[in-house]
Parts: structure tokens; C-alpha cells; sequence
């Protein structure tokens, strides 16, 4: 839109040095791509669950039988 | 009339179809009827025993190549290992030793062993090494990387013991009853038997006694016995008699398995240089194999050797397209080395290939962010967070979408996804350091600050939280602060330029004073 005149007009110097102050900024961490899991660790964590399910269930019953 | 199958072929039939506690029911049926006796029983209530130890150990096998956990025991106190300070490039211990080439921890995040994350976890790759003790004692406070004491006591053991405690009359087996001798003279019977124990009871011991046994019996001719020997070694930590059985088995038979085992050997042995040769070796006998492949592209990425690693990976799938490690390793490669939109279509095969989970979908949201496919971000996401498994996943999932929101600007809803990510799983490091950011953007200094010493003491691996520290330490006039904390973020990443220029900075500062 060149017929806008703007408030503020930019200051590019034809010559001589530009010169920019680096300023240290603090950085985030990166972004985290998870990884897959191979079949075999799938497999020991859905053993595990199933394993500490089967001891729950167990401990319960125990506890239903002493009442 | 009703015509029955017979009960001993329907259970055969039952354990080719993978239905395992059908089969061993019906072997427990037959079982009863004819009791099974060590010294005299029928051919029928053998081959059911036979049958049941079968199908119990298929319950919970897993493949032996893959299961290595190394304990903190093991790890500290080795004494295989031949140098305490190997050269660079031949040690599996020295992760800093990069080839160059590699992506620098300012793209790419480390775990906490300080290796580059990896796009595939195994369950010898959840934790890896850690440098010290220190270290090692630290690691388990996250939940996620629990480390056991001794490998004796890690989750195989635990297992074990879990199978014995859902059955109510016991174990099916007693081994302590067993007459191994005997039963090592049954070729027939003593294979199935010695996988029971080795797999299903987890009693090593005895698995070994009856191995060395059989191994006799057979005049030392069969290569089986002596690479069952081996894992039984290796399992109680003897690595070199491991090594020697792994040996004397492939001057029998060339087996790839074989190979496989004796590179697991020298991986713990910490000689990857030697690993690397016999896997190369057994590409000689078995052109093309793709496990062997795998194993040297495993080893190059583990000794952050990045580039040829991918290299390694792109032979393998040149034999197996559809190996998911291998497209995933790829994958993320390509992705921390600036290119989403190749990571994006490695990703994409895999979701036509049907992987369905929460990781893959986070992944496939993070490239098409990056690679400003902007309508799929979102939707991604919310079906990464529709099919999470845990708690720390759903904290990495929205650390991820924090980032989006970072990069889209609106620091509000990125500020909402980091405190959730923390909500899941209160040890996320990044989110914190990331939080701390945000808050001094807001100008709250104190609650940075407070963020910022949070992560370090988490993950003291990252370079990130002190770097900030330092520089927020700086800012305030805190110079001391500053400089122990530009130090630390140096030990952890010491290419980083920043670091260096503020280090130089606050000498110059000290001198003039």
C-alpha cells in the first residue's frame, strides 16, 4: 500500500559499518521425540502390569477370606 | 454321535495357535488322568509334560538378544572392563567422544547418560550409562529410570517370582525334586525342560546344572547346549566363560543367533571395536542379515557415531522395508538435523505400516509443525494424548504442544502446557526450565530462579538450566552464581559458544576487580 504514508520512516545508512549487540538470551529446551518401543519391551511392560495385577487381585481376595 | 478330538492333539493344535492357556489346560487335564512320573510314565503323559513346559514358557519369553539390564552394581564395580580410561572411539562408556558430524546437544536433547536421544528404545537402551556413581545413585529418582541394584534383582527376576505367586498349587514344576541327570539323557524332553527353567522360573542355576549336563551327554558335539551354556553364563555375570561357549558353538555351527549373543558379550565387556569386527564377521557368513546390520548400527548410534549409524540403518532397510527401528532411527535423525519434512515421511510410513500409538503421533505432530503443515499439528497431538499409556507420556506429550505454542507465540497457552507436563510427571526437567523462561519473560525473578535450580538439580545433564541460571544470575549481580553455574553448563556442553563468550566475560569482570 505505498499510498500510506507511515509515521515512521526506516533508517538503512548507505555506508559505513552496522554493527548489532548480541545480546545473550536465555534458550528453552528442545523439543523431545519420543521413541518407539521395540516389541520386546512392549511385551515385559504389558508382563509387569499383568503380573503386579494378579498379585493385587490375590492380596484382595487374602484380605476378603481374613474378614 | 459326537466325534472328540483327541485331547493331546486339540492341545498341539491350540499351542500352534498361540493359545497358550488353553493348551496347558487341557495338558493339566491330561495330566491327572495320567499322572507323569519321573522314572516310568506313558509316551502320552510325557509328551503333554513336554507340551505344558512349552506352553508355559511361551507365555513369557522374550528374546534373549534384546534383555540386557545392567544393574548398579555390575555397572560400578566391573571388573571385565580392561581400561578405566579408554581411548576415545573405543569405549561405549565415553560419551562425549563425538566423530563430528553428530547434531550438538543445542539441537538435539540428551538422556541422561549424555547420548543424544535415540528414536527407538530397547530395554538395554531405557537408561544407559551413567559416568560416576554419583550418577548412578542419582538416576532412579526419576521413576522412569529405575535402576536396579544388581541385574539379579531387576525385573526378570521379579517376574519370575510373579508367575509362581498367581499359581495357587504351586509351581508346576519342582525343580529342587528334578533328577537333572536324568533328564539330560532325554534329548526329547531335556530342550523343553531347560527353557522352562531358563525362562519361566528364572532359577539360572539349575538351568545351568542341567545345561552342563546335557552338554556331556552329548560328548560336547552340540552347539545348542553350548549356547545355552553361554546365556546362563552371561545371566550370572561370567562373561569370558560366556564368551568361550559362544565360541566353541560357532566352530560347530554358524548360527546368527550365535553371533548375536557373543556381541551382546563384548558390548558388556565394553569392547564395541570388537563387537563391530565379529558382526561384520557374520555379515561374511550371512549376507545381508538383517539382525547383524541392526547390531552395527546400534553400536555406531550408542558411540555417537550418528552419521555412519544411519548409514547402517539405510542398509537395513534396503533388505527390510518395513523395520520399524530402523525408519524410526532415521527419522528422528533427519528431524534434529533440520529436516521435519523427510522425518515427516519416515513417520508416515510408519503410520501406514499400522504402528497406532501415543509416541508415533506425538512425533508425526512435532514434524508437521516444524515442517508448517499446520492442519495436521493439532489433530495429531490430540490423538497422541487420546492414546497415552502413562502419566510420563502424557507429560511429554504436552511439553511437545508447549512448543507449539512457543512457536505460534500465544505464551499463555504455552505456559499451560508446561505446567501440565509438570502436573504428569513432576520431574519433567524441561518443563521446568522451559517455565523458568516464561516467568522471567513475565519478570518474575525469583520464581525463575526458583524453576531454573528445580531442573538443574533433576537433570544435571542438561546444559540448558545452567546456562540460564548463569545468565539470570548475571543480570541480577549475582556474578559468582553466575560464573559456577556458566561452569557446569560448560562440563555438559562444552562446544557452546554462548557459554564461552559469558565465561570470558565474567574472567574479564573478576581481573578488573
Amino acid at each position: 500500500m505505498p499510498e500510506v504514508k507511515s509515521i515512521f520512516r526506516e533508517v538503512l545508512p548507505k555506508q559505513g559499518q552496522l554493527s548489532m549487540e548480541d545480546v545473550p538470551t536465555m534458550v528453552l529446551c528442545k523439543p523431545k521425540l519420543l521413541p518407539l518401543k521395540s516389541v520386546t519391551l512392549e511385551k515385559l511392560e504389558k508382563m509387569q502390569m499383568e503380573a503386579q495385577k494378579a498379585v493385587k487381585l490375590q492380596e484382595l481376595a487374602m484380605k476378603e477370606q481374613n474378614q | 454321535m459326537e466325534v472328540t478330538m483327541d485331547p493331546l492333539f486339540l492341545a498341539w493344535s491350540y499351542f500352534r495357535r498361540r493359545k497358550l492357556q488353553q493348551c496347558s489346560d487341557i495338558c493339566t487335564k491330561i495330566l491327572q488322568d495320567n499322572s507323569y512320573d519321573q522314572d516310568s510314565s506313558l509316551p502320552i503323559s510325557e509328551a503333554a509334560w513336554s507340551l505344558k513346559t512349552r506352553a508355559l514358557t511361551e507365555m513369557v519369553y522374550i528374546d534373549e538378544v534384546e534383555v540386557d539390564q545392567e544393574g548398579i552394581a555390575e555397572m560400578m564395580l566391573d571388573e571385565s572392563s580392561i581400561a578405566q580410561v579408554a581411548r576415545p572411539g573405543t569405549s561405549l562408556r565415553l560419551p562425549g567422544t563425538s566423530h563430528g558430524g553428530g547434531p550438538t546437544p543445542a539441537i538435539r536433547p540428551l538422556t541422561q547418560s549424555g547420548r543424544p536421544i535415540t528414536g527407538f528404545v530397547r530395554p538395554s537402551t531405557q537408561s544407559g550409562r551413567p559416568g560416576t556413581m554419583e550418577q548412578a545413585i542419582k538416576t532412579p529418582r526419576t521413576a522412569s529410570t529405575a535402576r536396579p541394584v544388581t541385574s539379579a534383582s531387576g525385573r526378570f527376576i521379579r517376574l519370575g517370582t510373579a508367575s509362581m505367586l498367581t499359581n495357587p498349587e504351586g509351581p508346576f514344576i519342582n525343580l529342587s525334586r528334578l533328577n537333572m541327570a536324568k533328564y539330560s539323557q532325554k534329548p526329547n524332553l531335556s530342550r523343553t525342560l531347560f527353557e522352562y527353567i531358563f525362562h519361566h522360573e528364572n532359577d539360572v542355576n539349575n538351568a545351568l546344572d542341567l545345561a552342563a549336563q546335557a552338554t556331556e551327554h552329548a560328548q560336547f558335539k552340540d552347539w545348542w547346549w553350548k549356547v545355552q551354556l553361554g546365556k546362563c553364563y552371561y545371566r550370572l555375570g561370567l562373561y569370558r566363560e560366556s564368551e568361550k561357549q559362544f565360541r566353541s558353538a560357532l566352530n560347530h555351527q554358524e548360527v546368527v543367533d550365535t553371533y548375536l549373543y557373543l556381541a551382546k558379550v563384548y558390548q558388556r565387556l565394553d569392547q564395541p571395536i570388537t563387537a563391530l569386527s565379529l558382526f561384520k564377521q557374520g555379515l561374511d557368513h550371512f549376507p545381508g542379515e538383517v539382525t547383524l546390520l541392526t547390531g552395527i548400527a546400534r553400536i555406531h548410534e550408542e558411540m555417537n557415531n550418528i552419521p555412519s549409524a544411519t548409514e547402517y540403518y539405510k542398509d537395513v532397510l534396503k533388505q527390510d522395508n518395513t523395520h520399524v527401528e530402523a525408519i524410526a532411527c532415521i527419522g528422528s535423525n533427519h528431524f534434529y538435523t533440520d529436516q521435519p519434512e523427510i522425518a515427516l515421511r519416515f513417520y508416515r510410513r510408519l503410520l501406514q505400516m499400522g504402528v497406532y500409538n501415543c509416541q508415533l503421533y506425538n512425533n508425526l505432530g512435532l514434524c508437521c509443525f516444524y515442517a508448517q503443515q499446520y492442519d495436521m499439528t493439532l489433530s495429531s497431538f490430540e490423538r497422541a494424548l487420546a492414546l497415552v499409556a502413562n502419566d510420563e507420556e502424557q507429560a511429554d506429550v504436552w511439553y511437545n504442544v508447549g512448543h507449539v505454542a512457543v512457536g505460534i507465540a500465544d505464551l499463555t497457552l504455552a505456559y499451560q502446557c508446561f505446567k501440565l507436563a509438570l502436573a504428569f510427571n513432576n520431574d519433567h526437567a524441561e518443563a521446568y526450565n522451559n517455565l523458568a523462561v516464561l516467568e522471567l519473560r513475565k519478570g518474575r525473578i525469583e520464581q525463575s530462579k526458583a524453576f531454573l535450580q528445580t531442573a538443574e538439580s533433576l537433570a544435571p545433564h542438561m546444559y540448558e538450566p545452567h546456562y540460564n541460571l548463569s545468565i539470570l544470575s548475571e543480570k541480577i549481580g549475582d556474578l559468582q552464581s553466575s560464573y559456577t553455574a556458566a561452569l557446569k553448563s560448560e562440563d555438559s556442553f562444552p562446544e557452546h559458544v554462548d557459554t564461552q563468550q559469558l565465561l570470558k566475560q565474567l574472567r574479564e569482570h573478576f581481573s578488573v576487580l
